[in-house]
């Protein structure tokens, strides 16, 4: 199994901003993805050993991220540096967070996640691309491929074409038109539930704003009910 | 006293939406607090003297009495802001901006029933209104990605307005009615704006820090 397989897409850079927080799911284990102020991303387990409450409620302050509830603050490696109602202690090498090592490539923010070994390879890069959105939608990865195999991409002047749908890396697929070349890497959140992150590749910058319009019909098309059964 | 009275619940997500207009308008204002959990105290006889509907907010503003969030917003900022920043009059902003306002009344109303029926009901079973209120979010999110996309961070217009200030007390408190905030990128974007307005301050539920 090669080392990109490990690297699992959580959030678009764009979509993280510095000195934010936000939650991201993967097959149920949740996780708090957040960038410091000087810009690095960071993947952890989104729970505060605390209280349990979930960290990507918290705020960014710097290189740390604290607690929502009662502020208690991580620096980057995930250990407690700070506890406001004990501003004096010095605070025990156990209160730390599981991080997972953490990667940015291709305008997309990578995991990788408990038991994935460190094989040293980066996360899969695709290529120089623009971000378009993050579109999620309530239905299985296999449908949603499935439904990506027969679907029609925006061509230019009113054209439509069935996409080519092409498995690029673990989690990426590309989806090409005419012109347009779509990149999908996809978040598997449940069994019904997963995240397609959409980009297109820099030469189709004016795309953009119709592939966004695309990827809201996409989403109504993935959960629409299916009418027929799908017979093996 | 103030020439301006809100009857209002600390927890009501309606009456925060007219509490942050009076705060962006820089408004003095009384407030009445009235005991609507457990009490029902906006369907007894007193406050439906005032409001036949029996709901909250209600605002006074002189001899004039005012009810429904969303007309109230209206009238404070016909009032209260000549530059019409808020509440643009150019037809087609002024439209527009309407139209996301009345969205936060008729598409939102699932949100914030779901939210009420979260904090203050036994009754559980306010799954379809969760569902609808999702769909509301995200056509929202899917509005405002088009919107950055296009260089705006705002609803309508490249200011707030009430467009903005009706839709936003429903995302920013959706952890209450259990939505969580990871679906809706552009949304998250947005509310991290709209907290840098001078004049914004919170209410329970909604993070003084972020």
């Amino acid at each position: 199994m090669s080392g990109e397989a490990d690297w699992v897409p959580v959030a678009l850079s764009a979509s993280i901003e510095p000195g934010t927080s936000a939650g991201a799911v993967v097959e149920g284990l949740e996780l708090v993805v957040w960038r410091d102020d000087a810009g690095k991303a960071h993947v952890w387990e989104d729970r505060c050993p605390h209280r349990g409450m979930r960290m990507s409620f918290g705020f960014v302050r710097g290189d740390h991220i604290a607690c929502l509830y009662h502020g208690w603050s991580y620096d980057a490696a995930g250990q407690c540096r700070h506890i406001p109602a004990h501003p004096d202690l010095d605070v025990p090498k156990t209160i730390r967070i599981t991080t997972y090592d953490a990667g940015e490539a291709g305008g997309m923010i990578w995991a990788r996640l408990a038991g994935a070994a460190e094989t040293g390879h980066p996360p899969p890069d695709f290529g120089n691309t623009l971000p378009v959105r993050s579109l999620y939608a309530d239905c299985s990865l296999a449908h949603a491929l499935a439904v990506l195999k027969q679907t029609y991409l925006p061509g230019g002047k009113g054209k439509t074409v069935v996409g080519q749908l092409q498995a690029v890396a673990p989690h990426v697929w590309t989806l090409e038109g005419d012109a347009l070349r779509l990149s999908i890497a996809i978040q598997v959140i449940g069994p019904q539930n997963v995240g397609l992150h959409i980009l297109v590749n820099e030469g189709s910058k004016e795309t953009i704003a119709d592939v966004a319009q695309w990827a809201v019909a996409l989403r109504l098309t993935l959960e629409a009910p299916v009418v027929l059964a799908e017979v093996m | 006293m103030a020439a301006l009275t809100l009857y209002a619940h600390a927890l009501d997500e309606n009456c925060y939406r007219v509490r942050l207009m009076l705060s962006f308008l820089g408004l003095a204002y009384d407030t009445v607090a009235i005991d609507m959990v457990p009490g029902e105290e906006e369907k007894g006889l007193a406050m439906r003297a005032l409001n036949p509907l029996g709901s909250l907010p209600v605002l006074k503003d002189g001899d004039q009495v005012f009810s429904g969030a969303q007309a109230i917003l209206v009238h404070l900022a016909r009032r209260n802001d000549p530059a019409g920043t808020w509440l643009p009059l150019e037809p087609a902003a002024f439209a527009a901006v309407m139209q996301w306002t009345f969205f936060s009344a008729t598409a939102l109303s699932s949100a914030i029933e779901a939210r009420r029926l979260a904090l203050f009901s036994q009754e559980r079973d306010f799954y379809a209104l969760r569902r609808e209120a999702r769909h509301a979010l995200r056509i929202m999110d899917d509005h405002m990605v088009l919107r950055h996309m296009k260089g705006f961070e705002w609803f309508e217009t490249d200011g707030p307005t009430i467009a903005d200030l009706s839709l936003l007390p429903s995302f920013a408190l959706s952890r209450d009615y259990g939505i969580d905030h990871d679906e809706f990128p552009a949304l998250r974007r947005w509310l991290r704006r709209f907290r840098l307005l001078p004049g914004f301050h919170t209410m329970p539920g909604i993070p003084d820090y972020h």
